[in-house]
């Protein structure tokens, strides 16, 4: 029962073909019935059009033009490729964003999604207590986006912090993490990692779909449990891996806010938190220069598309899906 | 959930099915359609502003603390007691923000008719047209600059319009902890102190309080500047850069050797400082015994510790600082009501309650004559003391500079890039001013 009303990612990648559709006798959807789901829709489709298309197109359009903001949009010049040309060849700053944000997403993703399986893992079992600790586990990202959690984190990670208080009690010095250009990346990789809840949660939904009988026959086979890791629960978890792996490199990419807290909108220091997206917001809105600053974000957004495009074509070589075999 | 999506499978059902619920579905989502719609509707209906009672409104931005609020608050009440057809529509926040707000604002074609701005920014709404020019306003007598010091008035100048009025005077203050020094038995730093004279002072100071003694300012702009003005050289000329990477060199290496020195905190602290912020200042946050502000942030540093503070001018020839406007007020250019806006500043500017309600909190007032009442009037000690340190400066004034131009922010945040490579000892001074200036040209180019 549970099995069938819980949100199931492990479905998620069954595309097109859904069982359940055979269910209404027919396939197709009758004339009405699609009139009346697109009247249903048009709240949000109205909300798509207005909110997301439209200044989208825009976005495009300037970013072909030296739109700075406070020159009215009837006045800007055309200038073709040249926030284009500039962003490749001419601005230093634009390509360190870059690494900063690759070097960011590489490191602090797998970590991540390492750190929601591991404690997913050791919470997938009948504890007392168990919930308690999923909610604790869970809580970090609850806080999200959040400003405070990320002046929190500067306050535990600054010469005085709470961290290096810690450190000292075994005799060791600590660095000015977030204030020092060689660490600061590094603590905002930290508190990414640390907020590990929403993949853990969704890693949790996936074990248990994980069919015991696998594991009893995988024993009986002589399986020890990394073998029953390794050949059971990995594969039949791909599907959440790669889910987790997705939405989570996306997000990675996007990081803003903790950047944007810690360095004080400013990148720093030296530039060593200087993500993609907070540069992309400086150039817009502190150096005016939002025709750039749309160039960039078409760029950034066609990067994405490709990273997911890459991930959805390699996924056939490893995710696994076990449509309909069980249950 | 499961019954809408999963119709019962007996034929007698499907024919009911097929006949009556896509008629009840069309109802319903146009049921859905005609609740939606007044929404739209209402969110349209919000951009109106027209005033309904004949009344103008003007809108007024400007950022700053709860004690600036107030004040400006009472002084627009007073200008409404006094044009009771003229009512107010006051946005202010925090400084943080406040320019992408403005522009956003000015974007979205919804921009304050009378918004607050200061000399990093004056220019690059000027120059691009978003600032009304003033200059018509001051020959037609609408508004009265006539006992503004003219330098003062020249600093709102861009491209010959005047695009900003000063809301008030300031000028860059070293600002110490009185307190420190006295318990340690340590002489006050004193104005006209060379560089050299002041990194001894400050390496004195770190020695026998254990508190570093300067901020290391070679981030700092306007320290920088002051430093150029000093050797002849300037932070713009014209369109370009006023100095070279030779001079920025110097100024590189003269706090390096200051750091080297133990003169300054550590970078990490340096870095603290530099914030814009006042709260994080190194003289109030306790590690430092200097900062580098301007003399009209005293009151509000003073808020932030329990220390006696003094202030003086930057070191070197006092004369390489200027009356600078510490913030303007200018009128955006496409408001419907700029007659009325100008106006109003000029109310700001020149009547007296006005004036007196106001302060000292945008720096001192423009005007001279009311200048002196204030001074005389005052019972804020740290008021008083700002604007004694101020009028003394005021003597040794050099004549003011050009505006940052466009592309000045830029410029600021690129110093502070290559100044701190330098303090973390990423790179050499020479490396350093190398990249600043290489980048200063690209960002004043575009």
């Amino acid at each position: 029962m549970a099995l069938t009303t819980a949100p199931d990612p492990t479905r998620r990648g069954t595309g097109s073909v859904r069982p359940d559709a055979n269910r209404r006798g027919t396939g197709r959807i009758r004339h009405g019935e699609g009139l009346a789901g697109y009247v249903f829709l048009s709240p949000w489709l109205i909300g798509l059009m207005g909110i997301t298309a439209l200044p989208m197109l825009l976005s495009l359009y300037l970013s072909f033009t030296d739109y700075d903001i406070l020159t009215p949009l009837s006045e800007v010049e055309w200038v073709g490729l040249a926030n284009y040309e500039r962003m490749f060849t001419g601005d230093p700053s634009w390509w360190h964003s870059v690494r900063v944000t690759l070097s960011f997403a590489l490191i602090a993703v797998p970590l991540k999604l390492a750190a929601a399986l591991g404690v997913a893992l050791l919470l997938n079992r009948a504890w007392r207590g168990v919930g308690l600790f999923r909610g604790l586990f869970y809580l970090p990202s609850l806080l999200g986006g959040s400003v405070a959690l990320a002046i929190v984190w500067v306050n535990m990670f600054n010469r005085e912090g709470a961290f290096n208080s810690f450190l000292a009690l075994f005799g060791i010095q600590g660095k000015p993490w977030v204030n020092d250009p060689d660490w600061a990346l590094e603590t905002l990789m930290v508190l990414a990692i640390w907020q590990f809840g929403a993949p853990m949660v969704i890693f949790l939904a996936g074990l248990k779909q994980v069919p015991t009988e696998l594991y009893e026959a995988a024993s009986v086979d002589g399986a020890g449990r990394f073998r029953q890791f390794v050949n059971v629960t990995l594969p039949m978890l791909s599907p959440v891996i790669f889910f987790n792996l997705v939405l989570e490199t996306i997000n990675g990419f996007q990081g803003f806010t903790a950047a944007f807290v810690l360095s004080n909108g400013t990148g720093g220091p030296v530039d060593s938190t200087l993500m993609y997206t907070l540069n992309l917001y400086i150039t817009g809105f502190t150096d005016l220069e939002m025709g750039y600053a749309s160039a960039m974000a078409w760029v950034f957004l066609i990067a994405i598309a490709i990273i997911t495009v890459v991930f959805f074509s390699t996924g056939r070589f490893w995710v696994h899906y076990s449509d309909g075999e069980d249950r | 959930m499961h019954p809408a999506t999963h119709p019962t499978a007996s034929a007698s059902d499907g024919r009911t099915y097929r006949t009556l619920l896509p008629r009840r579905r069309l109802l319903r989502g146009l049921l859905a359609a005609v609740v939606a719609l007044p929404l739209v509707g209402a969110a349209a209906a919000c951009g109106d502003d027209a005033a309904s009672d004949g009344k103008t409104k003007i809108s007024i931005f400007w950022w700053g603390g709860d004690a600036r609020a107030q004040l400006t608050e009472q002084a627009l009440d007073l200008y409404t007691q006094k044009n009771p057809d003229v009512v107010f529509e006051k946005v202010w926040q925090a400084n943080q923000g406040y320019f992408d707000k403005l522009a956003t604002l000015t974007a979205g074609g919804n921009p304050p008719d009378i918004f607050q701005i200061d000399d990093n920014f004056l220019a690059e709404y000027a120059a691009r047209n978003a600032t009304l020019d003033l200059a018509p306003y001051q020959d037609s007598g609408a508004l009265d600059t006539s006992k503004f010091p003219p330098s003062l008035l020249q600093y709102g100048v861009v491209d010959g319009k005047l695009a900003g009025v000063a809301a008030g005077e300031n000028t860059q203050g070293l600002v110490y902890n009185k307190t420190l020094l006295t318990k340690n038995g340590l002489p006050e730093p004193t104005t006209g102190m060379s560089w050299e004279e002041h990194i001894a002072w400050a390496e004195q100071v770190s020695e026998k309080t254990g508190v570093p003694g300067t901020q290391d300012p070679s981030a700092d702009y306007k320290a920088l500047w002051v430093w150029l003005r000093q050797q002849g050289k300037d932070l713009y000329a014209g369109t370009e850069l006023g100095f070279t990477v030779e001079d920025v060199t110097r100024w590189f290496e003269l706090w390096k050797g200051a750091r080297d020195r133990g003169a300054t905190p550590t970078p990490d602290v340096i870095h603290e400082g530099n914030a814009t912020d006042i709260t994080k200042q190194l003289v109030v946050t306790g590690k430092s015994a200097t900062s580098w502000v301007w003399v009209n942030q005293m009151p509000e540093l003073k808020k932030n510790t329990s220390d006696e503070l003094g202030v003086i001018a930057y070191p070197g020839d006092p004369s390489g600082q200027w009356a600078r406007a510490s913030m303007y007020w200018s009128v955006f250019r496409g408001s419907k009501n700029a007659d009325i806006a100008v106006d109003v500043i000029n109310f700001l500017a020149n009547d007296p309650d006005a004036v007196k309600l106001l302060g000292t909190d945008r720096g001192l007032p423009s005007n001279l004559d009311l200048r002196r009442v204030i001074s005389d009037d005052t019972t804020d000690e740290a008021m008083k003391q700002s604007i004694a340190v101020e009028t003394e400066l005021a003597k040794t004034f050099g004549e003011a500079p050009q505006v940052p131009i466009k592309g000045h922010s830029k410029v600021r945040a690129e110093l502070t890039k290559a100044a701190e490579n330098a303090q973390y000892g990423r790179a050499t001074p020479a490396e350093a001013a190398a990249q600043f200036v290489e980048a200063c040209k690209a960002a004043i180019a575009s």
